[in-house]
């Protein structure tokens, strides 16, 4: 009955909103800040950190301490050629909540966001590298709405005209979300190319996940999972501070091309 | 004036009677009714097996589990449960093999000792897993094992259970925000296949 009870509008609301989407689009939603505005700053997660140490390899080495490793290498290159402000989630080794990183995100206006992770299996042969960005098929109209509720930050609703009633609003988001996905997904593929060119790991390619950090973010989101530190192979290769900066660079020369091509 | 009165005394006395005997025909038919079912149905569901198996050993039902192989992706293997009474029931055991692990070299992707405390159907095919702690607290995860435990819960309740559409899980009877940091467990999970290999 509940669940009924939030179609039915949702229904009425998404005709209207597609009867509105040529006065709705240019307004609010345009809002998203790769669209009409210079990138100002880019948000860099490193992965996990604090009690929560992520996955963990044969050699003792952690991926909290990788994925923090790689984060301070790419803001450090981000800064020293392009005339960005790179905001960390952590800096140090401290335990951040994914809610958190994703309100760091979204109150500082973030126009791109980049979660660092190193991968692991249970299968200790898996390989490789792969990038991320959010699924949003494993949603439903209630999730979607839960998700909304919960990320309604600030910055949101300054991009939503809060006059709009909620199933519109829902609507909206929804649309602002999609044209993420797409510049996620093309971000995704630019970087997932240098990762596969310059590590010399195995291609696992693109693909998209319902991961808690990407679902909160308001602006193009990707995760990258640089190998898999279950594998011993690659664990010692992401401990090498030359292999860290090679996931730093190829994230970057990925993140070079998204903005040459962007404009 | 008698027969008034009588009437008028009998009246309620009649009604009262009335009511009596339409309750006692309910519980009759209720209990008949309800009882006459029961046993068709057990009859019903023992049918298909009493001709191979025998009598006195438990009904089995066949299902599906998703384990992980060389080749990282989830692989099929099908696993004799006990059967019924409900597919809840079912499901609880179908989860508790695939904690269990493989029978056939592969590997679970779920932690050992990972309990299954409850699992729930909803009417409109939400399936709600409970699991102990374990599942969350034992292991360190990364992308890839997060993503193959999630699923391979959400695959073989799906594949299994006709009724279940979609799955939440729960851990100690809590909502949690992750199982280890990456794939966001607030939302419902419908099957992903692109996982399994083919």
């Amino acid at each position: 009955m509940q669940i009924f009870r939030i179609k039915r509008p949702a229904l009425i609301a998404a005709v209207l909103a597609i009867a509105a989407v040529g006065l709705a689009f240019p307004g609010p939603v345009a809002a998203a800040p790769a669209q009409d505005q210079a990138l100002r700053t880019v948000v860099i997660d490193p992965g996990h950190g604090g009690l929560e140490s992520g996955a963990k390899g044969k050699f003792g080495n952690l991926e909290k301490d990788i994925t923090l490793a790689v984060s301070l290498k790419l803001k450090a290159l981000i800064e020293k050629d392009m005339g960005f402000e790179v905001v960390l989630t952590r800096d140090r080794d401290v335990d951040v909540s994914i809610e958190n990183r994703s309100a760091i995100a979204n109150n500082r206006k973030a126009g791109l966001f980049i979660s660092i992770h190193a991968n692991g299996s249970v299968q200790r042969k898996a390989g490789g590298s792969e990038t991320f960005f959010l699924s949003l098929n494993a949603t439903d109209e209630e999730t979607r709405r839960l998700a909304y509720l919960e990320n309604n930050s600030s910055a949101l609703q300054s991009r939503i005209d809060p006059s709009s009633d909620n199933d519109l609003m829902m609507i909206l988001w929804d649309m602002a979300q999609n044209a993420y996905i797409k510049q996620s997904s093309r971000l995704a593929e630019l970087v997932q190319a240098e990762l596969d060119a310059m590590l010399g790991t195995r291609n696992r390619g693109i693909k998209q996940a319902p991961f808690k950090i990407l679902t909160g973010v308001a602006c193009p989101a990707i995760l990258v999972e640089a190998a898999f530190i279950s594998n011993p192979d690659e664990e010692q290769k992401l401990a090498s501070d030359a292999f860290q900066t090679k996931v730093a660079e190829a994230i970057y020369r990925g993140l070079a091309l998204f903005l040459k091509r962007g404009e | 004036m008698a027969t008034n009165k009588k009437g008028g005394i009998s009246k309620p006395a009649l009604i009262l009677g009335g009511l009596t005997l339409v309750l006692l025909v309910l519980v009759i038919i209720f209990f008949t009714g309800g009882g006459g079912e029961k046993v068709k149905r057990f009859v019903d569901s023992n049918l298909p097996k009493t001709a191979e198996t025998a009598g006195a050993k438990a009904l089995t039902k066949t299902v599906t589990l998703f384990f992980i192989a060389d080749d990282d992706l989830l692989h099929k293997e099908t696993r004799e449960i006990t059967a019924g009474p409900t597919e809840a029931d079912e499901a609880e055991r179908a989860l508790t093999e695939l904690i269990r692990g493989s029978e056939e070299g592969l590997i679970s992707p779920l932690p050992p000792g990972t309990k299954v405390r409850q699992v729930y159907i909803a009417r409109d095919g939400l399936a709600t897993v409970d699991f102990s702690r374990d599942i969350a607290d034992s292991f360190s995860y990364g992308s890839t094992s997060e993503l193959a435990a999630v699923y391979s819960v959400v695959n073989t309740l799906v594949f299994n259970f006709k009724p279940v559409k979609k799955v939440v899980l729960l851990v100690e009877g809590a909502e949690r925000e992750t199982l280890g940091g990456h794939v966001d467990l607030s939302r419902a999970f419908f099957p992903d296949y692109s996982l399994v290999a083919r």
